[in-house]
C-alpha cells in the first residue's frame, strides 16, 4: 500500500440480506483513501454508497475482499476492528445521539470510556468540542429538544471528541436546508484543515461535493463498482462517461433522444 | 348523460364522448357505460367514439379500459374511434401492467392453515434458539462484570431499578392484595362448608408465597418493563443509536442489556416479597370480614404453616423471572429491523414471550419445589 494511502478497499464484494434474500450491491470494488484528503463517495440512489460506508466502518462484513486501515485488515479480528474504530469518528444521517443523555453527556461518553481524564477535564474537553461545532450553549439539552441540523452537529462533536484520524460522514446534508447544509460543509472543511483529519463522506448533494471534496469516487448501481474517480469539477467538465456527466450535470439520461 | 365537464351520447351500441373526462366524474362515465350493456353483449359489438373528447385523465381512462376489457371477455368486438395518441399510450400501458401483474395464487385454506402453523412453530423455535444464545451472552457478561464490578454502569442500574422495581410496587401490591382477598374469601367459603375454615390462612399462605405472588409480580413486571426494554432498544436500533454505540467500540450488550439485567436481578426478589406480604394481608382482610377470623388467629396460623423457605423460594423464582424478562425484552428489542411498526411488534412480542417463558419456568420450578421443601410428601 503506498505510504499516503490510509485506507485501501480491495476486491470488495458486499450487499445486504441473508440466505435467499441476499442482494449483491458491490462487486469487486477497489478504492483508496489518502491521508488528509476529503473523499466523497457519490452516485445515484441504490448504487451502494451506504453499503460501502457500512463495510468501511465495520457494521457489515465484506462477503469477499478486504479493507485495510493503516495496512491492517480491519475485519480479520475483533481486536483489529476495535483498534481501528478508536482512531475513527463516525457520524450518522440522524446524528444517532443517545436519547437518554444530554448533548454534553453524549460528547463526554467516548472521553469517559477511552481516556484517563478526570471528570472535570472530560467536561471541559466536551465543551470545547461543542464549541467547535457551535453548540456549547446547548450542552444541557436533550437530543429531542434540538433541531435536526443541531443533532447532526452534536453527533459531529461526539465523533471528534477523541481527535480521530479519520471522520466518516453518512449523508450529512440529508434533510437539511441549504444554509444549514452549507454551515456543516464549512465545519467539515475546518476540521479537515485545522486538525488534518481525513474525511470520507457519502453524499449525493452536488453542492456539498463541489464545495468540500478533494476527490470523488462514483459508484454505479448496474456495474456495482466505481466507474469514475477524480476531482468533482474535472469529472463534470471532462468525463466522457454519460452516467458521470448525467450525475454531475443533474441530467436525466433516460430522457435523452 | 350530461355533466358539467363532459357528455356521453349513446346511440345503440355506440358511445360518443364529448368534453373532458375527469376522475371526479368517473362514476357518471361508469353508469353511462353500464346502460346498454345487455344490448352490447347480445349484439357482440361496441364502439367508443372519442373524436370530440378533448382529454381524459388516468382514472376516467381506466374506467373505459375496464369496460372494454370486460365486454371483450364476453366476445364483444370493441371498436375505438378518435383516440388521441396519449389515450392510446395510456391504454397500452394498462394492458402492459395487466400482463406483468402476476395473478394472485389462490391458496387452499387447509394448506394455508398448515403453512401458517408451520411458520409459527418455526418462528417460535428460532426465537427460543436466539433467546438461548442471548442468555449465554448475558451469563458471560454477568460473569465478567462480577469479576470487575466497576465496569457496571451503576447510574443506569439505579435508573432501571427505580423504573422496573420501585414504580411497579404500587400496582403489584394492590393486585396481589386483591388476589389474596378474593382467594381468602373463596377458599374460606368452601372450607367453612366442611367446618375447615381455620385452614384458610395456611392455604392462602401457601398459594400466595408459592405461586400467586411470584407469578403475578413476574407478569406485571414483564408487562411494564419487558415491553419497555424491547421498545427502548428497538427505537434505538431504528434511530441508529445502537450502530453509533458499535462504531464507538462500545459493546451494545454491556451498555444496553447488562444494566437492565442487573437492575431486575436486584429488584425482582424484593418485588416478589412485597407481593407475598400484600397477598397475605389481603387474606387477612377476607378472614376478618367474611369469616369473622381475628388477625391474631390468622397470623398465628400463617406463622405455623409457612417456613422461611416459602418466602425465599418465591424470591429465588423472582431471580429466574428477572433473567427471563430482561433477556427476552432486550433480545426482542435487538432483533428490530426497519421502522416504527417493527418496534410495536417487538413490544407485543416481548410481553407474550416473557409471560410464556415465565409460566414455563414456573411449572418446572414448582415441580422441583415439592421435592425440596420439608414437610411435603408425595
Amino acid at each position: 500500500m503506498p505510504k499516503n494511502n490510509l485506507i485501501a478497499v480491495e476486491n470488495l464484494q458486499g450487499g445486504y440480506g441473508t440466505g435467499e434474500d441476499r442482494h449483491l450491491v458491490l462487486d469487486d470494488l477497489n478504492m483508496t483513501v489518502r491521508k488528509g484528503e476529503i473523499l466523497a463517495i457519490v452516485g445515484p440512489s441504490g448504487c451502494g454508497k451506504s453499503t460501502v460506508m457500512r463495510n468501511l466502518i465495520g457494521l457489515e462484513k465484506p462477503w469477499k475482499g478486504r479493507i485495510l486501515f493503516d495496512g491492517r485488515d480491519i475485519h480479520k479480528t475483533d481486536e483489529a476492528l476495535s483498534a481501528a474504530r478508536r482512531r475513527w469518528g463516525i457520524t450518522f444521517q440522524s446524528g444517532a445521539l443517545l436519547g437518554n443523555l444530554t448533548i454534553l453527556e453524549n460528547v463526554m461518553l467516548p472521553l469517559q470510556e477511552y481516556t484517563s481524564l478526570s471528570p472535570f477535564e472530560i467536561k471541559l474537553t466536551a465543551y470545547e468540542k461543542l464549541e467547535t461545532v457551535g453548540l456549547d450553549t446547548l450542552g444541557a439539552s436533550y437530543p429531542m429538544d434540538i433541531s435536526g441540523g443541531q443533532q447532526k452537529r452534536a453527533g459531529l462533536a461526539r465523533a471528534i471528541a477523541l481527535d480521530p484520524e479519520v471522520l466518516f460522514f453518512d449523508e450529512p446534508s440529508a434533510g437539511l436546508d441549504p444554509i444549514t447544509s452549507s454551515r456543516l460543509d464549512n465545519l467539515i472543511i475546518k476540521i479537515n484543515k485545522v486538525f488534518n483529519t481525513t474525511v470520507v463522506i457519502v453524499t449525493h448533494e452536488l453542492a456539498s461535493i463541489y464545495a468540500i471534496s478533494d476527490r470523488v469516487v462514483m459508484l454505479d448501481p448496474l456495474e456495482k463498482r466505481i466507474i469514475a474517480e477524480g476531482q468533482a469539477t474535472d469529472l463534470r467538465d471532462n468525463s466522457s462517461d454519460e452516467r458521470v456527466l448525467a450525475f454531475f450535470r443533474r441530467e436525466d439520461i433516460s430522457k435523452r433522444g | 348523460m350530461v355533466s358539467e365537464k363532459h357528455t356521453v351520447e349513446i346511440l345503440g351500441t355506440t358511445f360518443i364522448f364529448q368534453g373532458i373526462l375527469e376522475a371526479d366524474e368517473a362514476h357518471l362515465i361508469e353508469s353511462a357505460l353500464a346502460k346498454n350493456r345487455r344490448d352490447i353483449i347480445r349484439k357482440k359489438e361496441v364502439t367508443i367514439d372519442m373524436s370530440d373528447c378533448s382529454g381524459a385523465d388516468t382514472v376516467a381512462a381506466v374506467v373505459i379500459y375496464t369496460f372494454c376489457r370486460e365486454v371483450k371477455q364476453k366476445g364483444v368486438k370493441v371498436t375505438t374511434i378518435g383516440f388521441t395518441a396519449d389515450l392510446r399510450n395510456l391504454f397500452s400501458s394498462f394492458e402492459r401492467h395487466e400482463q406483468s401483474d402476476p395473478p394472485e395464487k389462490k391458496d387452499i385454506s387447509l394448506r394455508r392453515t398448515f403453512v401458517g402453523i408451520g411458520e409459527m412453530v418455526y418462528e417460535l423455535g428460532k426465537t427460543l434458539k436466539g433467546l438461548n444464545l442471548f442468555l449465554f451472552d448475558a451469563v458471560n457478561a454477568l460473569y465478567t462484570l462480577i469479576l470487575s464490578p466497576r465496569k457496571i454502569r451503576w447510574r443506569m442500574v439505579f435508573y432501571y431499578m427505580e423504573e422496573a422495581g420501585l414504580k411497579s410496587l404500587p400496582i403489584v401490591a394492590t393486585l396481589t392484595w386483591l388476589m389474596g382477598t378474593v382467594l381468602g374469601y373463596q377458599a374460606g367459603y368452601q372450607l367453612k362448608m366442611f367446618a375447615a375454615g381455620s385452614f384458610m390462612p395456611s392455604m392462602i399462605g401457601y398459594s400466595i408465597t408459592w405461586e400467586i405472588g411470584p407469578m403475578l409480580a413476574a407478569v406485571l413486571v414483564a408487562g411494564r418493563s419487558g415491553s419497555a426494554f424491547a421498545a427502548e432498544i428497538g427505537t434505538m436500533k431504528v434511530r441508529q443509536e445502537v450502530d453509533a454505540l458499535k462504531v464507538m467500540d462500545f459493546s451494545p450488550f454491556d451498555y444496553l442489556v447488562t444494566p437492565k439485567l442487573v437492575a431486575l436481578l436486584f429488584v425482582m426478589p424484593l418485588v416478589v416479597l412485597v407481593a407475598d406480604c400484600a397477598g397475605i394481608v389481603g387474606g387477612l382482610l377476607a378472614g376478618g370480614v367474611f369469616l369473622g377470623m381475628s388477625a391474631d388467629t390468622y397470623l398465628h396460623s400463617i406463622s405455623l404453616s409457612l417456613l422461611p423457605i416459602d418466602f425465599l423460594w418465591g424470591m429465588m423464582k423472582g431471580l429466574v423471572y428477572a433473567i427471563i424478562i430482561a433477556n427476552t425484552g432486550c433480545y426482542i428489542g435487538m432483533r428490530v429491523r426497519g421502522g416504527a411498526a417493527e418496534v410495536g411488534r417487538a413490544t407485543t412480542g416481548a410481553v407474550v414471550y416473557s409471560i410464556f417463558l415465565v409460566i414455563l419456568a414456573d411449572a418446572l420450578l414448582s415441580l422441583l419445589f415439592v421435592h425440596i421443601r420439608p414437610g411435603i410428601s408425595i
